[in-house]
């Protein structure tokens, strides 16, 4: 079932047009990752679905709700640099944002205990939030979006601005959310799309170049492509093997050749009994799956 | 309503924490204390400041009660006003600036509900500093010169803050329309010197503007009775402030909440 549909979505700023009508629709339960290079218009896009901006032309529905009914309540949102009331503590913001929501008092009390624990900042709950760190404000950011239990959760780059460690807590937790409710984050770093994300939408210079699940975008940009390592003469074995017809191209790269063939199948037996033939040196041989950052380059160079 | 209360006790929680209730209070009061307390001690400061030559008699006649209690009031006209602008030109700006607003305005807010949360809650500051305030000066007023009937003070009181509340709902109004507090305080002080220049200057013409009620409540305090214009000053100040809220409202519904 469709979470949300967004047709023609345009937005200008002074007669410069950021985003040039996109068209997706969000399905219910997946993680979508939108994706795309600094400046596409990921920022712009999040803030039009939540009903920060209003698009200029187009339209965001949500599914089965009336056209004038306020969507906030179903929506959660965090945003890139998200600023809170700095006299107040983690708890009572939580407490305040939830019961702005309209949650019960009991409800609020029990829900925010719950978020402090699962963002992991229930040790800092009473502390004000001026004090937290870059870190805690973003696990608080996240912990205010899904108070009131959206049915749609969007956050505009959760990860972008946090350690290696907090990164990967953040991403457990979005894991964590995927459970319960449909996640839309933005991000320009691929790895992290790719562990979390079922499906993928890719801006590029306000259009949607590309998108759909991580296995079709994976298939569909798929390369016939080897990595082989050779203890020495790795120029001049690969030449040979260009000369015999083996190989397409190669490119050696910090002691690695990445060789493009037509056929991976027919390419692997050749250079395999190649290597047996000639006694070579082969240190390292792997099948190269098409990583996200190669569709992201093909993408947007395209 | 509930939700309206939320956001108002936020407002009061947050006036606490940054101890605007603590120091907008004192100022209103250090203002309120400042004419009275000089204007009886005018001769012995001209004294002991010196540089009149030896034998000068100083011989001032004693202002009359009233008149020292609305040389308070033509303080808050100038000062009260400049810190009623300081502490309301970021209370929506502030936040839209700083994007917390992003934040808060995503959660299902009534917009009307938190403009006017806000407008309240500065209300509430500014008419109880103003009241002790003035009470201040009231009591000083009192015992250094003549006892002004307190129902006086009370009409006198009441009158003025009219004026006050019409400046507070100006700051409201533009804190809908720019989103740099700078620009806000800018706006709303023009608006009420031009007012008040405008007021003072053709007064025949404009005797029903907000900007003529310091002038009027120095008349009641002088002759203790109201002029003809006063009813409509009023009326149309309160219809003014309702319209400016409004206004406001309707105005912080089409904007944009991010940049």
């Amino acid at each position: 079932m469709s979470v949300i549909q967004v047709k023609d979505l345009k937005k200008s700023f002074q007669s410069v047009e950021i985003i040039k009508g996109i068209n997706f629709t969000l399905q219910e339960g997946r993680c979508i990752a939108l994706l795309g290079p600094n400046g596409a218009g990921k920022t712009t896009t999040l803030r039009m679905l939540s009903g920060l901006m209003k698009p200029s032309s187009g339209s965001v529905n949500f599914s089965g709700l009336e056209k004038e009914t306020d969507i906030r309540q179903f929506i959660g949102y965090l945003p890139q640099h998200p600023i809170f009331y700095e006299w107040m503590t983690g708890r009572e913001f939580l407490e305040y944002v939830g019961k702005l929501a309209g949650m019960s008092k009991a409800d609020v009390k029990k829900r925010t205990d719950e978020l402090l624990e699962l963002v992991g900042i229930a040790d800092a709950k009473n502390r004000r939030i001026g004090k937290y760190s870059g870190g805690m404000k973003q696990r608080l950011g996240i912990a205010q979006a899904i108070i009131h239990r959206p049915k749609l959760v969007m956050l505009d780059e959760p990860v972008s601005a946090l350690d290696p460690i907090g990164r990967r807590e953040v991403l457990e937790l979005l894991e964590k959310l995927k459970e319960e409710t449909t996640v839309l984050f933005s991000t320009h770093i691929l790895n992290d799309a790719e562990e979390v994300c079922d499906d993928i939408l890719f801006l590029h210079k306000g259009k949607l170049v590309e998108s759909g699940t991580m296995e079709e975008l994976r298939e569909k940009y798929q390369q016939a492509k080897i990595d082989l390592v050779f203890r020495d003469d790795m120029e001049g074995i690969l030449k040979s093997f260009s000369e015999k017809g083996l190989l397409q191209s190669y490119l050696i790269e910090g002691g690695k050749a990445s060789v493009m063939v037509e056929n991976i199948e027919e390419a692997r037996r050749a250079i395999v009994e190649e290597v047996m033939k000639e006694n070579l040196p082969l240190v390292k041989f792997e099948i190269n799956r098409t990583s996200l950052e190669d569709v992201f380059m093909k993408v947007v160079q395209s | 309503m509930r939700q309206w209360f939320i956001l108002f006790n936020k407002e009061m929680l947050e006036m606490a924490r940054n101890f605007k209730w603590v120091w907008v209070p004192i100022a209103f009061i250090l203002i309120g204390v400042m004419d009275p307390i000089t204007t009886y001690y005018m001769p012995q400061i001209l004294d002991s400041v010196g540089g009149l030559p030896e034998g000068t008699v100083i011989e001032m006649p004693t202002p009359p009660a009233p008149d020292i209690l609305m040389m308070s009031i033509g303080q808050y006209n100038m000062f009260g006003v400049l810190i009623i602008v300081l502490i309301t030109m970021g209370l929506i700006a502030g936040e839209r600036k700083s994007g917390v607003a992003g934040i808060i305005l995503v959660k299902p807010v009534s917009f009307s509900s938190y403009i006017t949360a806000k407008w309240a809650g500065g209300l509430l500051l500014v008419w109880v500093s103003y009241f002790v305030g003035l009470l201040a000066s009231w009591y000083y007023v009192g015992i250094l010169f003549k006892w002004i009937p307190f129902g006086d003070f009370i009409q006198a009181f009441f009158t003025y803050g009219i004026w006050l509340s019409f400046v507070l709902t100006v700051t409201i109004f533009f804190n809908a329309f720019f989103r740099s507090p700078g620009v806000v305080g800018f706006a709303s002080i023009a608006t009420v010197i031009v007012l008040s220049l405008v007021s003072g200057s053709l007064s025949h013409l404009l005797e029903w503007s907000p900007a003529q009620i310091a002038g009027y409540t120095g008349e009641f305090l002088s002759t203790h009775s109201f002029p003809e214009a006063m009813l409509p000053t009023t009326l149309l100040a309160v219809g003014g402030i309702v319209f400016l809220l409004i206004g406001a409202i309707l105005v912080f519904r089409k904007k944009e909440l991010a940049a």
